[in-house]
Formats: C-alpha cells, structure tokens, sequence
C-alpha cells in the first residue's frame, strides 16, 4: 500500500467524523529529566511508563553515549568516576559517561497521558549541565544517515528577554500569503 | 495516467468544515477540485515519480559541501553575504530539515521533468497529505473507485515520523509561524504543527509579524519567552532582507527549515544540478540568464519566484508567454521549455513530497495554461491497476 493507514487530526478538526480522525481535545506535551524512577513516578504518578522510559534509555544508552578512547579523555568531559569501559559487540571497547538520568516527553490530552512516549539518556557534564544524544545516525528511516551523533543540551525551561521591538519580519506579505 | 471525471462527493463541503480545510475556495474561485482524478499505474508512480524524486533529492543535497564553500556559486545564488557562514555553519551541523515538494512535468510518457524544488515554504500540503487521503478512502467505501485502488501518499506517516525523529534536536519553545492574514498559509502551519503534537512534540504557533527582537538580539514570542526553534512558513530570501535579517546568525535562533534550504529553494539549483548530472533523464537543460533575447525554446524564471510568478515563456512554435508578479529585478535562470501536457484543456504538475529524505506522495495541481499559478486547483489521484483486455488468439 502506498498510502498512509490513517490520517490523523489532533486539533484541527471541529467535529468527529466517521474515522477517529479529526478528535478534538486539548492538549499539551509533559517534559523531563529524572534521575531515577522514582523520581519520575512522584513527578507523573505513571510508573508503567517512567519504568518503560527508564528501560529504554539504559538499553539506548550505551549506543549512543559520546565515546572516547580512554578513561582520562572522557572524565576530562563527564567527571571522576563518571566513565566506563564499554563494548561495542564487534570487541572494540571505548569509554563512555554513565548515564545519569533519563529523558520523558508525552502528550497529555485533557491531563491523562497518551499512548506512546519519547524517552532517552541523559549524562550530566562535569559542568553539571545535562545532556541528550542528538537525533538521527542509524539512517533507514524518513532520514537517510549521516546525521550528527553529537550530544545536545536538555534544556526545558524557556530563556526570558526583554523585546524592544516587533514586525521586524512579514515586510513582505500578501493576503494569499507565501507558500509556493 | 489518465484524467476520470468523477462525481463529487454530496458532502465534501461539510467534511472540509469539519477538518479544519479553510481554504477549499480562495477569492471565490474554486481551489480544491474534485470533479475529476488522475489514474496512474502503480509503475508509473514508482518507476517514474518516486524513484526520481528520490535520486534528485540526493543528486541537490550531495552539492552543498560544493556550494556552501564557492564564493562565485553563492553570488550566483543571489545569497547575501553576510549569511554565508552562518548557512555553511547550519550545513555542516546538518540542522535539521522537515520537508519539500518538487514540480514535475509529467503526463506518463516518458521521464517526468524537474520544474523546480519548492525545499522553503512549500504548501498544499494538508490537501495532499489529509484531505486527498480522506477523498479516496470515501470514494472507496462509496464504490465509486475500482477497488483496490490506492494513492501515492504516505505523507502524513512520514510527517509525524519526521518530528518523531528530530524531535530530540529542536529547541524549545518551538514555534510555527506564517503570516497572519494568510488563510492557505496558516491552514499549512496548523496541519504541520497538528503532526508535531502527535509526534510528542510540545510546539505553539506565531504569526510573523508578532516576532520581536530582544535587547541582546534573540527573538521573542509574545510572551517574552526567548524562541529556541522556529518553522517558517516565509521564504529565507525574504527574511534576510528584512529588518531583523541581520539578527539572525548571532541569535541562536534555529530555523526550519534550516539556513542551508536557501541555497537549494532557489532556481539557482537548476543550472548547478544540470552542470553536475548533465544529459540526466529528469533534468532540464539550464543555465544562468545574462540578461539577453530569451531564445525560442526557453523559459526564464526569477531565482525566487513562487506561485509561477514573473515566468517568461517562449515556446519552440514562437509564442510567447508571460505572467505578472512581484519578482521583477533581481538575477534569472533559463530552463530548456518543456511544456505541461493537456489533458482536456487543463494541464497538471506533480508536486513531489519529500518529507525528510523519503519521496512519500504526490499532489497535482491543475492551471487552464502552460503556467501554473496561484490559480491552480487541486485535483486527487489514485493508483488504479488498469486491466488491458489481452486477447489470447
């Protein structure tokens, strides 16, 4: 089949048609870094799913934490005791940070979680900034390869600044707009 | 391929309603049209359309190590200088990119042609990705289909797989923002930013002009709330040469798409991809314009003209034809005239939809002349096995 099974609305339809597309409903994403299960359950009251984040991030972790080639460059990076000898499968071992919390992000829609979450490793720098790995690498999905394996910082808190000034953009504009 | 008058479906109107689907009729004029469909066979599709969209894709992006470095390759491109490293910089991270939609001629005879790639601001997206979907799966149920048909267009599904996978790389808050008064566009952004949520991704929208700058040169929302990542429905060209334009290397702003779609959103592309691939089966002849007597068999276009604006056309029969626009001033390519085919006096181009770096579905848009403007409708496809009477002597 060349077409997608489903063609979902979350929020732009007004009423429910036939399919269960187009269901209206408010909704909003949960984000955050725990260090522990627990830590996730007193924060979502959901410990099905911080268990299965949790999971996931440790299987991930050792595939797509930064690695170096020995225990000095990486605690140079990650901090005394905050490195470990791993194994790559094809017996190249290589160094990298433990991880040191896990990264959840879900939908809510009306308060209650939907099915489906996003989870991953989190390492915490020796500047005591946390970190994910980026996206993308492994190629074969809508992305083909070569994406970065570079490490981002988690950052889930808005930075404020004070505006001075607005409409310095749509100079241009048109009613039929500028999509082409 | 071939163009089947079909009736309409008596509540299509009201389906649209319901879906949020604005702008089914722009300025009284139809826009969404499905009074008829394009049949195609399944090869024609794969053999002829996705494959190609595929391989073109790939042949663009593999020439932006070249690009992002060649000083004479950026003038041509019209980039202005000051964005240099700033798109080298966006490239060589490879920030990531979302999506967009090539134009082909084509009428299923012989290769289909590239037109041009949309990889900015493309629309039209929700009516390919959802509402032709929704079209087909009525018309199906309805038995007004052969059964079994199906479309060419797993958008949708690579849409949210997209957001899915660079969900992890865009900064938040993230926004999605296109200009306030425009129906089309703010009906493409709330379709897109419908997809993100349902990838699990926490994102608001913005209209353009209410975009500020702050005191340390970050842009804000209305909130005051420093923008992490921002998808614009508004062409980079534009936003470089606007007030805040030059705040936008330091401002850590990211962008989607990202800086580095400057150089392939751009007409410039044609002439670079026919001096690397020439004589390639999809390709049309192109060359930068200097400026001379556009010779028979040759179409000008402005590096930056959307909506088929500012076109100049000169046909190997020696007519001429020529649409109106914003786009007067500034540099031109020539590419070798290729004409859209008729069907019954309307002449389709496939828009192929690249989402990430997958060719995932199609979207035709129709126009009464050689040259497809905003005044285009939109009529669904489907993919229909056609059974050949074979006679067995």
């Amino acid at each position: 089949m060349k077409r997608s099974k489903t063609a979902a609305l979350l929020l732009m339809g007004t009423a429910p048609l036939l399919l269960s597309a187009c269901d209206r409903s408010e909704s909003a994403a949960r984000e955050g870094v725990y260090t522990s299960v627990e830590t996730c359950v007193t924060q979502t009251n959901d410990r099905n799913t911080c268990q299965q984040a949790f999971d996931k991030a440790q299987k991930d972790a050792a595939a797509t934490a930064p690695r170096f080639a020995n225990r000095e460059a990486c605690e140079a990076s990650y901090g005394k005791e905050q490195c470990a000898e791993r194994n790559d499968g094809a017996s190249h071992s290589f160094f990298g940070p433990l991880m040191t919390g896990f990264f959840l992000s879900q939908m809510l829609r009306n308060g209650s979680p939907m099915s489906g979450f996003n989870s991953a490793p989190a390492f915490r720098d020796s500047n005591g900034g946390w970190q994910q790995p980026a996206p993308g690498g492994a190629g074969g999905g809508v992305y083909r390869s070569g994406a970065s394996s570079a490490m981002v910082p988690i950052n889930t808190t808005a930075d404020r600044a004070v505006t001075t000034s607005r409409s310095g953009f749509g100079r241009f504009g048109g009613s039929r707009g500028f999509g082409s | 391929m071939r163009r089947i008058a079909l009736a309409e479906r008596p509540d299509w109107r009201s389906k649209a309603a319901e879906c949020g689907f604005g702008f089914h009729t722009i300025d009284d004029a139809p826009y969404w049209d499905e009074s008829a469909y394009y049949a195609f066979s399944l090869r024609e599709i794969e053999h002829d359309i996705e494959a190609p969209s595929e391989e073109l894709h790939a042949m663009a992006l593999d020439l932006l190590d070249g690009i992002v470095g060649n000083e004479q390759q950026l003038r041509q491109l019209a980039i202005p200088e000051p964005y240099w490293d700033w798109i080298a910089r966006s490239w060589r991270e490879r920030q990531p990119h979302l999506y967009g939609r090539m134009d082909f001629a084509y009428d299923g005879n012989g290769p289909a042609k590239l037109y041009e790639l949309n990889y900015d601001t493309p629309t039209s997206l929700y009516e390919a990705a959802f509402f032709q979907w929704q079209w087909l799966e009525d018309q199906l149920a309805r038995g007004q289909l052969p059964s079994g048909s199906d479309q060419f267009n797993s958008i949708y599904e690579s849409l949210v797989e997209a957001f899915g996978t660079i969900a992890r790389g865009i900064a938040r808050p993230f926004h999605f923002a296109a200009m306030r008064d425009s129906m089309e566009d703010q009906g493409t952004v709330a379709y897109l930013r419908d997809c993100a949520l349902q990838a699990g991704i926490d994102c608001g929208t913005l209209a353009i002009e209410d975009i500020g700058v702050s005191t340390d040169g970050r842009f804000t929302d209305l909130d005051d709330r420093v923008i992490g990542a921002l998808f614009k429905l508004y062409p980079l060209e534009d936003m470089f040469r606007e007030a805040f334009g030059a705040y936008l290397p330091r401002s850590g702003l990211q962008l989607i798409e990202p800086p580095w779609k400057a150089l392939l959103s751009n007409k410039g592309i044609l002439p670079l991809l026919w001096d690397a691939h020439r004589g390639h089966p999809n390709l049309l002849a192109a060359e930068f314009d200097d400026g001379g007597e556009l010779p028979r068999g040759w179409v000008r276009k402005p590096l930056h003209s959307r909506e088929g604006a500012n076109i100049a056309m000169h046909l190997a029969d020696g007519r001429e034809l020529r649409t109106d626009g914003p786009y007067r001033d500034g540099p031109c390519i020539r590419q070798a005239c290729h004409s859209l085919t008729s069907f019954d006096g309307h002449y389709p181009l496939i828009g192929s939809w690249i989402v990430g770096d997958r060719a995932c579905g199609i979207g035709i848009r129709e126009d009464n002349s050689l040259i497809t403007q905003d005044s285009a409708r939109f009529v669904p496809h489907a993919i229909v096995e056609e059974t050949r009477g074979v006679l067995i002597a």
